[in-house]
């Protein structure tokens, strides 16, 4: 279930909660995303498929050679690009190393 | 039934007095709707472009019912943004008079992502049918859904489909004539279909956004009704893409000083959105939109059984297979040759038997009319020899091509290799989706260039067509095998072939540097593995074959008529002369060969096939003729220097005439320049 973006409060980003990019997330596991650090269009194609703040991924692994990651996401398997994936800031919980 | 019914009644019946219904196919990519089409098209399909666009319109039709029914295959997209080309035309066509009725197809397995398109479609407030397909794959991982709800939320009808079984596919289409013909003949039609009508609340946003979407749409209306609406679009559309800063909604009512005033608050609005919720506007609406699918989904899903499926499927573990880090590739380069063999194996066996055919006929006739006479010789070499020459050089391999992409899209395994490549395509300025079109042209560059389509930039297009085109297609190794390959050994061609990719990969560079704008990431759904649906791969295969014949074939038999001419005129003698300077002084081969390569423009092997009947006619074996290095320069230039002339039709129509010539003056000059290296590269050489 997507946690909804609560309208009456900011968004998380500035209280004190772990995270990091999805490039450093370790493959199998869950995260929210927290921000989208890209330009609008990108930032559109990713909301069109599902990777938009407060969104549920699974990172599923990474393409050899530092390529692209292939992430879980509103039920499906989507592929992106290294340079765009650290772009997309997700919440960890306490247990992953800042 | 809502009351947002088209002016249906006051339409004359057309067609002998048959009643027609244009239906507009949309949806994600991946979802079915091909199956749907061509379930219901067959073969009347054709496919074009859409006017003035390099995007496929997919157009076909049937008779059902006593009534004609014309559909339209848009584009797979994922919204109706500004973003693409597909995206833009397929917004205007769902908003055009010719659509009665949108037939929205969703894969019930992916709900949450389907529906985000879905409610793009519901802004556009046209009648719609959403047809719930893969119902079957649901119920088997025991999950239903409750179709009298979502009919209920929606307001629309929703039924359920299996497309590849053909289960309720017929239901649409009655669905669909109860909608556009109702029984009740004094109905409560609407004649204006932009008449705002009740939407289902579940597209309402929240509050702040409403709030300011209420003002936007009064200040709409005020302008639409104090001017004449010559927009198709829905007020509430506007007015929700105005608040989005929509680029084309803009273009639209800048011109209109009426609109000043919408537009001013639009922008007001967008920034008090954007600063309460520290997000820019499509972050915030397309959260609401989600938000707003989670709560129909929690509702609709109906889980039959607790019984979980542990076991991976076939599809899981070919999954990590083909993506493995080795193991992925070593497949990747199977699949590779395999493409390649299957072309080969095929096209040729295909394009002997034609060959023979023709040539048996070609016997006969010179027996009968005697070998120059010219109108023989421009009907039957010229004419016919470019018509059998385009089929035994180009078709034979174009359709095991069109074959072999269509079971590879199918089955899913494309995207797994765009996975593996892209790091390394990034090296030389295109994303992993070129690797696609690469393969592809190593078989045969016509269908591979025609490919380059699926590219998201105009710049990524361009330059996957110039690459694309740089690979060796079957007849450009022909030739290579059958000179180098032949008479110095095979390492020979695995040098020309290593030759020929490096300049590929420069030339990604140099037009990464040089074309303005960046590479997009890749960002690409990944379906599940899938047996490919063979009903459909045919029938592809066939659209897009009958395609390429009434396209590009025409142009072939052209040239063929053309070159027939000048050869019997004689031009062509002078034409060896004229060339020289380049063939005999820069490339150091003899003078003959400039009419081989000119040939080889129509179809790479003629070069081959020219110089073998030439030795034959001369007594010569080809050794006696060519020096190893003059071997090795003429397969260089076969290679490299042209696309042949139905690449270069595709490339045009692809982007543009004056790119296809850039492409084709480009190949020129490396093939010229590559040959010149390795002529006088040796001869300095030999000469230390």
């Amino acid at each position: 279930m997507v946690s909804k973006v609560k309208k009456d409060q900011k968004p998380l980003l500035n209280s004190n909660i772990f995270k990091k990019c999805l490039t450093e997330c370790e493959k199998g596991e869950e995260v929210i995303v927290l921000k989208v650090n890209a330009g609008l269009k990108a930032k559109r194609r990713l909301a069109n498929l599902g990777i938009l703040p407060g969104a549920k991924l699974k990172k599923k692994q990474d393409a050899p050679f530092r390529g692209p990651l292939e992430v879980i996401v509103k039920g499906s398997s989507l592929v992106i690009g290294r340079g765009l994936a650290s772009k997309i800031i997700v919440q960890c919980d306490e247990s992953c190393n800042n | 039934m809502s009351s947002h019914l088209p002016e249906k009644n006051s339409r004359t019946r057309e067609n002998n007095n048959q009643a027609t219904i244009n239906i507009a196919l949309a949806g994600n990519p991946n979802v079915g709707k091909s199956v749907i089409f061509n379930q219901l098209t067959g073969l009347s399909q054709t496919i074009g472009n859409w006017p003035g666009k390099t995007v496929e319109k997919k157009e076909g039709h049937l008779n059902f019912s006593g009534y004609r029914f014309n559909i339209v295959d848009l584009p797979g997209i994922y919204s109706l943004s500004t973003y693409s080309i597909e995206e833009i035309v397929s917004r205007e066509y769902i908003v055009s008079k010719d659509v009665d009725i949108i037939i929205n197809v969703i894969d019930s397995t992916n709900l949450e992502r389907n529906l985000f398109f879905t409610f793009q479609l519901l802004e556009l407030q046209i009648p719609m049918i959403i047809a719930m397909n893969q119902m079957d794959i649901l119920r088997k991982r025991n999950i239903d859904l409750d179709f009298n709800l979502l009919r209920d939320l929606f307001k629309l009808p929703v039924l359920p489909v299996v497309a590849v079984h053909g289960t309720g596919v017929h239901k649409l289409l009655e669905k669909a004539i109860e909608m556009v013909y109702p029984p009740e003949t004094n109905s409560l039609t609407n004649k204006n279909r932009l008449k705002s009508q009740e939407l289902s609340l579940i597209t309402t946003f929240g509050k702040e956004v409403e709030n300011k979407l209420v003002m936007l749409l009064q200040s709409i209306k005020n302008s639409l009704t104090n001017g004449d609406n010559k927009f198709h679009y829905p007020p509430r559309f506007l007015a929700i893409k105005l608040l989005e800063n929509d680029e084309e909604i803009l273009k639209l009512l800048n011109n209109d000083s009426q609109f000043r005033e919408a537009i001013d608050y639009a922008n007001e609005y967008r920034k008090q959105l954007e600063e309460y919720h520290g997000e820019d506007i499509h972050t915030i609406l397309s959260s609401e939109i989600y938000n707003n699918i989670n709560a129909i989904i929690e509702r609709v899903i109906k889980i039959r059984s607790q019984k979980e499926l542990k076991k991976a499927s076939i599809a899981d573990k070919l999954d990590h297979l083909t993506t493995h880090s080795f193991f992925g590739y070593v497949i990747l380069a199977l699949v590779l040759i395999g493409i390649y063999m299957f072309t080969f194996i095929i096209g040729d066996f295909l394009g002997r038997l034609i060959e023979n055919f023709y040539s048996n006929w070609t016997q006969a006739i010179y027996s009968v009319f005697g070998e120059n006479n010219f109108l023989i010789n421009l009907f039957w070499d010229g004419a016919l020899g470019g018509f059998f020459g385009g089929l035994a050089g180009v078709l034979v391999y174009v359709i095991p091509f069109f074959f072999v992409i269509e079971i590879l899209q199918d089955s899913g395994y494309l995207p797994r290799a765009a996975f593996l490549m892209d790091r390394m395509m990034h090296a030389i300025g295109v994303h992993g989706k070129t690797i696609i079109t690469m393969i592809l042209g190593l078989g045969c560059n016509v269908p591979a260039c025609m490919g380059c389509r699926i590219m998201e930039t105009e710049r990524e297009k361009k330059i996957s067509l110039a690459l694309t085109s740089l690979v060796p297609c079957a007849a450009a190794m022909t030739v290579v095998m059958g000179l180098v390959g032949r008479y110095l050994g095979l390492g020979w061609v695995v040098i020309l072939f290593t030759i020929n990719i490096s300049v590929i990969l420069l030339v990604g560079r140099i037009l990464n540097k040089i074309m303005p704008g960046k590479c997009t990431e890749l960002i690409m759904e990944m379906h599940e593995y899938r047996v490919p649906n063979f009903n459909v791969i045919f029938k592809q295969t066939w659209m897009r074959t009958k395609g390429f014949i009434f396209k590009a074939l025409p142009i072939i038999i052209g040239l063929g008529i053309l070159l027939e001419i000048l050869l019997i005129f004689n031009i062509l003698e002078p034409i060896n002369f004229i060339l020289s300077p380049i063939t005999v002084f820069w490339l150091g081969l003899p003078a003959v060969t400039g009419l081989f390569l000119i040939y080889g423009i129509l179809r790479k092997e003629l070069t081959l096939v020219l110089l073998s009947l030439f030795a034959a006619n001369v007594g010569l074996t080809v050794v006696e003729l060519l020096t190893p290095i003059q071997m090795i320069t003429f397969s260089l230039v076969t290679m490299l220097y042209v696309p042949c002339f139905a690449t270069i039709v595709i490339i045009a129509k692809n982007s543009s005439w004056k790119y296809a010539l850039q492409i084709t003056f480009l190949e020129i000059s490396l093939a010229l320049l590559i040959g010149g290296i390795v002529h006088f590269g040796f001869l300095i050489f030999s000469g230390i």
